[in-house]
């Protein structure tokens, strides 16, 4: 069987509010063309997650895209999922595919196991901001 | 003049409800457009742009189709994104563009959506090689990713669009059962969805000359381009210029088109001010 060649970064987008703020869908887009300008990455027209809350089907589409992929690039790391587990099980799937999973807002990116850590904090912290997360 | 002519309560033409009831009943109409000759002032313009981002000569006159059908022998997947974008590039350019595509369906758009509309302020262009899956569109409903559910599709071919050279549409009933249990796809992918319903999907026959008008809360999408030809057809929305928006906004997706003098009268109005309680 012939191996699929890997190329290019899938952009995620949304538009669903994050935390209360909405961008418009094309600024996403920009941002995101902007970072893989800036870290010479090969963008991929954006995927964009349905209006539906909770909704991740997009999100499950790109990463079924990943042996195909470098990676992905989402417009902000807090468009993932709001469940801890959920978000560490995407991680450990783009990291399993070989892949890397870029924030473009945020500039961040998950390489390895390490990054984990850095992004789940950064989520933590953010979560604290919103009492309805709290439980989470 | 006699009351009979008048039923109670019907204030639509027969041949508006004609229409809308069509519209309803099977989520969309293929019908003639109602302006050829902007048709074909817009395929010229497109075949023009087309060439000259590949260069090669443009066609003969009437011969534009043709060229559209087979620019496959033209360009292949890895440079379609770039002729798409010039295409596109040239289109926006052309202030009379828009107005000439709102021509092709105005009679039907006032009936099924409005006499005052809001229309977007690109009109898309796909174009589908034959056997390129780069440039596929998994199903979906856009009313799903951010538009309005008040918002129509106003879809026109370049080329004769048949089989799966077109699109397709999932019909009414078979649209409502996927509603209920889209949640059941959450961790599934959309190929699952459309396998799920592939059987009863409908293809959408549209030669050149025609407009699909279709209402975009119905899943929809593309497959692999089997046929022997290429597939050009452009996409626009419209929907009521007072009806609910959703993510797509007045001013960075819609610009009202067709404001009425009273509706224009009334934004300005001011109640006489400076009474004092």
């Amino acid at each position: 069987m012939s191996k699929v060649e890997r190329r290019g970064y899938r952009g995620y987008i949304g538009c669903r509010p994050v935390f209360g703020n909405r961008t418009a869908q094309h600024v996403q887009n920009l941002v995101i063309r902007d970072y893989a300008q800036r870290h010479g990455l090969v963008y991929k027209l954006s995927a964009t997650e349905y209006a539906m809350p909770g909704c991740y089907m997009m999100l499950n589409q790109v990463l079924e895209e990943l042996p195909a992929l470098e990676g992905v690039i989402a417009f902000t790391l807090f468009m993932l999922p709001r469940r801890p587990e959920r978000r560490v099980a995407i991680y450990r799937r783009v990291l399993a595919a070989g892949a890397s999973l870029h924030t473009a807002l945020e500039g961040f990116a998950l390489h390895s196991e390490d990054d984990i850590d850095r992004l789940e904090r950064i989520w933590r912290v953010q979560s604290l901001q919103i009492p309805s997360l709290q439980s989470s | 003049m006699s009351g009979s002519e008048f039923p109670a309560g019907e204030f639509l033409t027969p041949e508006e409800r004609n229409l809308s009831e069509r519209f309803a009943a099977q989520g969309y109409l293929i019908a003639p457009v109602e302006n050829r000759g902007a048709l074909d002032q817009i395929r010229t313009h497109v075949a023009a742009a087309a060439c000259s981002a590949l260069g090669i000569a443009p066609p003969p006159d009437g011969k534009e189709g043709a060229l559209l059908d087979r620019i496959h022998e033209h360009v292949g997947p890895d440079r379609l994104n770039g002729l798409r974008l010039s295409v596109i590039e040239a289109m926006a350019a052309a202030p009379w563009l828009r107005p000439a595509y709102f021509s092709l369906a105005r009679q039907a758009l006032s009936t099924v959506v409005g006499n005052e509309l809001a229309m977007q302020r690109r009109v898309n262009l796909s174009v589908q090689l034959p056997g390129d899956t780069a440039s596929l569109l998994p199903i979906h409903a856009d009313v799903w990713s951010g538009d309005s559910p008040f918002e129509a599709v106003l879809w026109v071919p370049l080329v004769d669009c048949h089989g799966t050279k077109a699109m397709y549409l999932l019909p009414l009933g078979p649209n409502a059962d996927l509603s209920e249990r889209l949640h059941s796809f959450a961790e599934r992918s959309a190929e699952d969805i459309y396998r799920s319903v592939e059987p009863e999907i409908a293809w959408m026959e549209v030669p050149y000359g025609h407009y699909l008008l279709f209402n975009q809360n119905l899943a929809h999408g593309n497959r692999e381009n089997g046929e022997a030809e290429t597939r050009w057809s452009m996409n626009c929305r419209f929907k009521g210029v007072f009806t609910p928006y959703a993510d797509k906004k007045l001013g960075e997706f819609f610009e009202p088109i067709t404001l009425r003098a009273m509706s224009r009268i009334g934004m300005d109005y001011r109640l006489p001010g400076g009474f004092d309680e």
